[in-house]
């Protein structure tokens, strides 16, 4: 009982934090994401099994509310203004780190959205492939090119960048 | 050659800490042959760990009142009639589960972990690098910010060391690092792999701080000294006696190695014997370990029952 008390808090900072990390730091749109996966979750919590992967299921609550939004959006696109998101960054924790926090926010937010997704989903979050696969309906083959195509592309932006150095200190 | 040759796959899995246990070191060896490989795999470690930087504070904020009260919907939906106590609020609770999803988004910590079949030894060579994983991404948080850095502070130090002996199980205290240039400024328990631990913080004139991690690890061998660097942080852990050590620190391997070396040798030579002979800790401990229902192994108890 009180093991699942924290597991919850637990998967649902977790959902909080790749809402967040997925609409590009936009704190009101990250938390009504997550709002509304919520109670799409309570409103099926008769679908959750006991026992099984509740993170998995929550996750991809959420993904399904994020596909269906954007669909609704799709004919109305608002173009997504660089300045304003990097604005938008409230956490660079000190002063000499902004700069390749900053480079690393451009880099994933320029990736194609099937490519950021399962970057964050892996690398943020510490899905399991498998979890990604099934998550976004997919075969694991595409997950694995999907991360790949999209480490190799931030690592080249952020090696273009030069002012970037991403410990190579030898 | 080709027995050596590793898949993309491969590299991935072993950043992510998704690969198979059994090709853990043939991955290892071609990295050591390959150095645009092993490039490659340090970068996409850095981007993680950038990832990590940029958006754990959120975990910190605190959620919008309706997600709030989902959450707590939710809690009161799936758990059935599961009335959760109230101490899943308290704010202790609140930050070690935190710390758990920061470990769990970690390179697939312990919470993500798949049932997975391993020898002993790999179980136990991995439980202690997952533990050394712990460390640092428990340092990383809990110097991002000096609110809650401690949960007890070292004005008394018995009653630290006492207190976190309770949470581990076993006999702990924060060594004298005052050789080193730190002093323990407070310590706090933490929920980790291998059962409750304690992490001891300290600081030096510079405001540079590190932090001991230590656990009650299922079997004790003992092991040398090993290193990780997770981001920015660096962790030197080791097995000692019946406890897993890992001290962490935003630190060059060199200056860590120097404070671990000062940690084993004031952790060989024993806790501070102070005041009060151990006798009296005694009549103080029997009470709170009936409460707990924990055995501990420490040798600070008599059994009184029998």
């Amino acid at each position: 009982m009180s093991k699942f008390g924290v597991e919850l808090e637990v998967h649902i900072a977790s959902l909080r934090r790749y809402a967040r990390a997925l609409l590009r730091n936009n704190r009101a749109d990250a938390e009504d994401l997550v709002q509304e996966a919520l109670t799409r979750a309570v409103a099926r919590s008769d679908t959750f099994k006991a026992g099984t992967n509740l993170r998995a299921w929550l996750f991809t609550i959420l993904h399904n509310v994020h596909v269906n939004q954007v669909r609704s959006k799709a004919a109305r696109p608002d173009e997504v203004d660089v300045d304003a998101v990097e604005s938008k960054l409230v956490s660079p924790a000190r002063q000499e780190e902004r700069v390749e926090l900053r480079e690393m926010m451009r880099a994933v937010d320029e990736l194609p959205e099937e490519q950021r997704k399962v970057l964050l989903l892996v690398a943020l979050e510490g899905l399991k492939y498998e979890e990604v696969a099934e998550m976004l309906g997919v075969p694991i083959g595409t997950v694995m090119s999907r991360l790949s195509r999209a480490r190799e592309a931030v690592r080249a932006k952020l090696s273009n960048e030069g002012s970037v150095t991403l410990r190579r200190v030898k | 050659m080709n027995a050596h040759r590793v898949t993309d796959d491969e590299l991935h899995a072993y950043v992510d800490g998704q690969l198979a246990p059994e090709r853990r070191l043939v991955v290892e060896r071609w990295l050591a042959d390959d150095p645009e490989a092993a490039r490659r795999a340090e970068d996409y470690r850095a981007q993680a760990a950038f990832l990590h930087e940029i958006f754990d504070p959120v975990l910190r904020e605190p959620a919008s009142d309706p997600v709030h009260d989902l959450t707590e919907k939710l809690r009161g939906r799936i758990a059935g009639n599961d009335n959760a106590p109230s101490w899943h609020a308290k704010p202790w609770v609140r930050m070690a589960a935190a710390v758990m999803l920061v470990v769990a988004g970690a390179g697939g910590g312990w919470l993500g972990r798949g049932a997975v079949n391993n020898s002993p030894a790999v179980q136990q060579r991995q439980s202690l690098a997952t533990f050394a994983e712990e460390a640092s991404q428990a340092h990383r948080f809990y110097t991002s910010d000096e609110r809650f850095q401690v949960e007890l502070g070292a004005d008394n130090q018995d009653e630290l060391n006492s207190w976190l002996s309770k949470r581990v199980g076993r006999e702990v205290f924060g060594p004298d690092l005052g050789k080193v240039g730190y002093r323990l400024i407070g310590g706090r328990s933490l929920p980790t792999d291998l059962g409750a631990g304690a992490q001891y913080m300290y600081i030096n004139d510079q405001n540079k701080r590190i932090t001991l991690f230590v656990g009650a690890p299922q079997a004790g061998n003992p092991s040398k000294f090993s290193f990780t660097q997770n981001g920015d942080v660096a962790t030197f852990y080791w097995v000692e006696g019946s406890l897993a050590y890992a001290l962490a620190g935003r630190l060059s391997k060199e200056e860590l190695l120097g404070i671990a070396e000062a940690v084993y040798n004031d952790v060989k030579a024993g806790p501070p014997r102070r005041d009060p002979p151990p006798q009296q800790d005694q009549q103080n401990q029997p009470q709170e370990q009936q409460q707990n229902g924990v055995q501990p192994v420490s040798d600070t108890q008599k059994p009184k029952d029998s």
